[in-house]
Parts: structure tokens; sequence; C-alpha cells
């Protein structure tokens, strides 16, 4: 029980950390293309053919070239990451209504206090969105991790698979895979209500509380 | 306050505005008005640099705004937009006290700031600072927008059609109230729009563009009795030019109940009863207006006369279409007169003015509303 707890943390450290790398790149990344509207296809089409890399044939890949352990993994679940936060961010920035901009700037605000004050919070609940979806591909990613001698619940899987003739390793499979999954749908709902919880007030407000 | 010398824009091959010189005195409201494409937004932006000139300079409070810092400039200058543009993720307060904010003011100042200004145009500030734009109506919206510009005292403000997205009623309420805060304020404003009578009713001055170029130049007054052209005729409509000087025809209301002398006593009482008046006008078969018949006359007389024509009033006194509106009301009120028909050069009945019209025309008049001229 004790080792699926520990498994369990760090299935979810190597998950986070490979999410922070991704926001740490991603979201200046998609800071920048909205300000260089021409590199952001080339920018979104990248991150997008890096998403299609079956995880396997990723992990192969960069093992060859970086080796086995954590870090391997940690730079695939950081390269997975990026799409959703890359493009959720220029999404998100790029809808912000233009008129708010103009408003910003024409009352003498600098690019950085547009983007701080303005562009930012209320984009805020889009790059929230995309944080979460690579939170929940990293952790789905991160089970296959072991086969490149990474950490976490996917040790627990696929031992289990490999004795799955044996009630042991159908229950080991089990405390792999249901932590796995719990994990999961944990991280969803945590990162759904932050995401409620910091979306700017005004934009929450529901149409019944309007007032005149 | 602001000068434009030989100032161009062009996109392009575009010339959107073309060699303009004008000069905008201190406390001036002026009003930048054309169809769309001329030039006058463009024309606005410059000012604050969100658009630099191609060629040419302009000065704002004697200094080349080339030389500048644009952020430092526009802090210096209110800035209103047609959307609003109020921050949603920002409280009331909040929005006012952007540019506050900007020049570094404390919290504390920044909301005393707001609260006066909410008081100023008569929301509580109690109830609103804290609220968030979407909480508020489209009116309340833009009136922040209003204060937002004002909050850290600019002598100079732009808008951009500030007015332009709310409905009629809401329009003219902001546009009298933001009147009435001009004349308190003493602002230099520059204000763009393409509605004519919202230019009209504001302005100090209107400069009127069209394909980036200044067609005239001149105050409503001026405007109205001398436009330079047809362009300009055009634009402001036929009717307005006699608004100046309203006439009965403009005020009074066609369709009076009338009725010929030949009608009997009892048939004229079902009329007036059946219309709801307590008095007929009597015409020819021609239209020609030959007096009127109350309901006391009717019955009082019914017994001993036939037909309404061998009791109609012939003094009842009268005025013609042309004659100015303020000679229709000054008899009214002096004569105390319930009404008074309305005759055409020929002495054809052509409508009336009662006392309750009078006092719709002139309260139009009063609040600046033309809707009796048009």
């Amino acid at each position: 029980m004790e080792k699926i707890i520990l498994l369990t943390l760090e299935h979810l450290g190597l998950s986070t950390i490979g999410v922070l790398f991704g926001i740490a790149v991603g979201l200046p990344l998609g800071i920048m293309i909205t300000r260089r509207r021409k590199l952001a296809g080339l920018v979104v089409g990248t991150t997008e053919m890096l998403q299609t890399i079956p995880s396997l044939a990723m992990l192969a890949l960069l093992m060859m070239w970086l080796g086995l352990g954590n870090s391997t993994l940690i730079i695939a679940l950081f390269l997975y990451s990026l799409l959703p936060i890359v493009r959720n961010t220029y999404t998100g920035l790029v809808n912000v209504d233009t008129g708010l901009i103009e408003a910003g700037r024409g009352m003498g605000m600098t690019r950085l206090q547009v983007l701080r004050l303005v562009q930012l919070p209320l984009a805020l609940p889009v790059i929230l969105a995309g944080i979460r979806v690579a939170l929940i591909t990293a952790i789905g990613v991160a089970t296959i991790g072991t086969l490149i001698g990474a950490g976490g619940l996917g040790e627990l899987i696929w031992l289990g698979m490999k004795n799955i003739e044996t009630s042991k390793g159908v229950n080991m499979l089990f405390s792999g895979a249901i932590p796995a999954a719990l994990l999961a749908i944990a991280c969803e709902l945590g990162l759904e209500r932050l995401e409620k919880a910091l979306t700017p007030r005004g934009l929450r407000v529901s149409p019944e509380s309007m007032k005149n | 306050m602001v000068k434009f010398s030989h100032v161009t824009r062009k996109y392009g091959n575009t010339v959107a505005v073309k060699d303009l010189n004008l000069k905008i005195a201190g406390n001036e409201f002026v009003v930048l008005i054309g169809p769309s494409g001329c030039g006058k937004t463009t024309t606005l932006k410059m000012v604050n640099r969100l658009i630099n000139p191609t060629s040419g300079t302009i000065e704002v409070m004697g200094k080349n705004i080339q030389d500048l810092n644009p952020v430092t400039l526009r802090r210096e200058i209110g800035y209103v937009i047609q959307q609003v543009g109020l921050f949603p993720n920002m409280t009331i307060a909040e929005n006012i006290g952007v540019v506050p904010h900007l020049l570094g003011w404390d919290k504390n100042k920044s909301r005393k700031r707001a609260a006066a200004l909410l008081t100023m145009v008569g929301m509580d500030p109690e109830t609103y600072m804290d609220r968030y734009p979407t909480e508020l109506s489209g009116g309340q919206q833009q009136r922040i927008g209003v204060l937002r510009a004002l909050a850290a005292d600019p002598p100079l403000i732009l808008m951009d059609e500030p007015f332009g997205a709310l409905d009629p009623i809401t329009r003219e309420t902001l546009q009298d109230e933001f009147k009435r805060l001009q004349t308190e304020l003493h602002k230099t404003i520059i204000f763009v729009t393409h509605d004519i009578d919202e230019a009209l009713k504001l302005a100090d001055r209107i400069v009127i563009m069209r394909a980036g170029e200044v067609v005239q130049d001149a105050t409503p007054e001026e405007l109205l009795r001398h436009p330079a052209d047809d362009f300009v005729a055009a634009f402001l409509g036929k009717d307005r030019l006699s608004n100046q000087e309203l006439q009965v025809a403009q005020v009074m209301l066609e369709n009076p109940v009338k009725a010929y002398p030949e009608m009997g006593m009892a048939e004229g009482l079902a009329l007036m009863k059946r219309k709801k008046v307590d008095t007929v006008l009597i015409t020819d078969h021609g239209g020609r207006f030959l007096g009127s018949v109350s309901v006391d006359e009717v019955n009082a007389k019914h017994r001993s006369f036939n037909t309404l024509g061998e009791i109609v009033d012939q003094d009842t006194p009268a005025i013609e279409k042309t004659a100015a509106a303020k000679d229709a009301f000054n008899r009214i009120n002096e004569e105390k007169l319930p009404y008074l028909p309305v005759i055409d050069e020929k002495g054809l009945l052509v409508g009336i003015v009662t006392r309750n019209n009078m006092v719709n025309a002139l309260a139009s008049v009063v609040w600046g509303d033309h809707n009796g001229s048009s």
C-alpha cells in the first residue's frame, strides 16, 4: 500500500514537472507568437507535429538520444504539454476583444501593461484549460515511462501485465491502473475548480444577476 | 490646445487624411463628422498617436507630439471609445482608476476620485464601485466609459463615437448629461460622430470632413445658415435649415376634428363624443375654415337651431401655418385659448395647435430634442 502511494506521488511529480517545463516555455512562446503572427502557424504546427508522435515512439527516440531514466520521461512530457499550452495561450490572447486592447493602449498602457492588466486576466481561463489538458495527457503518457526506466505507476501496470495469468499479477495491474485513473480524474477536477476560482469575477457574472 | 499642420495620413495609396490644418482652442468642444471613411477617426487617433501621420505635425498643448513618448502623452489625454471598452475583469472603481493607477496614484486616492465622479453622474458610489461592468446596463457602462476618461482630470478628451452603440433614448440622456458635465468641467473635447443631430446638439464647432479633407469648419449656427456646398446641405438634411425658427406647421397636429356647416346638432354632438373632443372646427366643402362649435353651444342651443352652421362662432381665432411657433404659443398662453386652428395662405384648415401639443413641443425644445421639426 505504501508503495502504491509513493508511486502515485512520483507519478504526479513527474507529470507535474514535465508540465511546469511546458508552462515555462509554452506560455512565453504563446505570448510571443501573438506579437509575431507569421510565426504562429509555424510554432503551433511544430507543437502539433510533436503531439502526433505516438508516445511509445517518442520515448524510444528520446531514449536513444538521452538514455534511460526520469529525465528522458520528463522531456517527453514537456514536449507533449507544449501544444495545449502554446495553442491555448495564443488563442486566449488573440480572442481578447481588440476594442479592449485599444482602450488600454489609448489610455496609456505600455504593451506589457496591456498584457498584464487586460489580456492575461481575460485569457486566463483558456490558458488554464490548456494546462489542464497538458497535465491529464502527461499522467497518461507517464504510465509507459517505466519502459525507459522511469518511475511512477507504470511499473505496477507493466509488471502486472507480464504476470497477468497469476492473481498476484492481476492485483498488481489494478493497483497501478486504478490510482493512475483516479489521479487523472482528481487532477481534472482540481484544475477545473482552480480555473473557475481564477476566472476574473466580472467574467463569471451570470446574465440573471444583471441589474439596471 | 491642439494644432494640425499639413497633416497627411496614407495607407498604401489610399489617403485617409489629406493636408489637414486645424486649430482647436482650449475649452472648445469640436465635433468631427462625416460619412464613414472620411478620415474623422484617423484624425482623432493621430492626436494620441494611436495612428502616426505620414507627414505634417501635430501639436498638443504647444508640444510636437512626435517628440513625446506616446505612453506619457496618452495618459494626459482622456480617451473614450464606441465599444465602451470597460475591462470586464476589473470593478467599476478599478476601471475608472485605470489611468490614475498607471500614473501611480495610491489606491485610496483613486477610489475617492472614482466615488466623486460616480456621484457627479448620479450613480451611487456605494452601490456601483465594486460591481463589474457586465452587471451594468449599456447606458451605465458608457457613463463609466466617460468617467474613466475624466479620472485623471486631463485637459483634453478624445471621444470616438462614444454614444453610437446606445439606444436612442439612452443616447439622448447621455448627451444631455455630458453636455451639462462639459459646461461644469471646461474640457477641450474632440468628438467623432456620424450623427449630425448629435453634432448640432453638442458642438461649439463642427468640422465636416469628406474623403480626408475638411469641407466646412463652422459653428452649428453658421453651418445651418450657410452650408458650404450641396454635400454639407445634404448632410444636414433639408428640414433642419428652418430649425432655428420653428414654424407652426412643424408643431401642429394634422387632421383636427372637423365638420361641414350643414351637419345636424345631434350628429355634431355624437361626433364630438366619438372623437372625445369638446369642439369641432367647421369648414366649407372646399376646406376653408369657417369657425368652431363647442359642445356647450350645442347643448345650450340644440332646441332652437338645426345645424352646426347656424351656431358657428365665426370669431374663432386662427393662425397661419407659416407663422412662428412661438407666436402660436404666446397667443394660446396670453389669450388663454384651449387651442388654435391652423390655416394656410388660402384660408384652408390644415391643422390645430392645442395646449397639450404646445407643451410637448416646448419640452422638446427645452430638452434639445428636435422631433418637433422632423
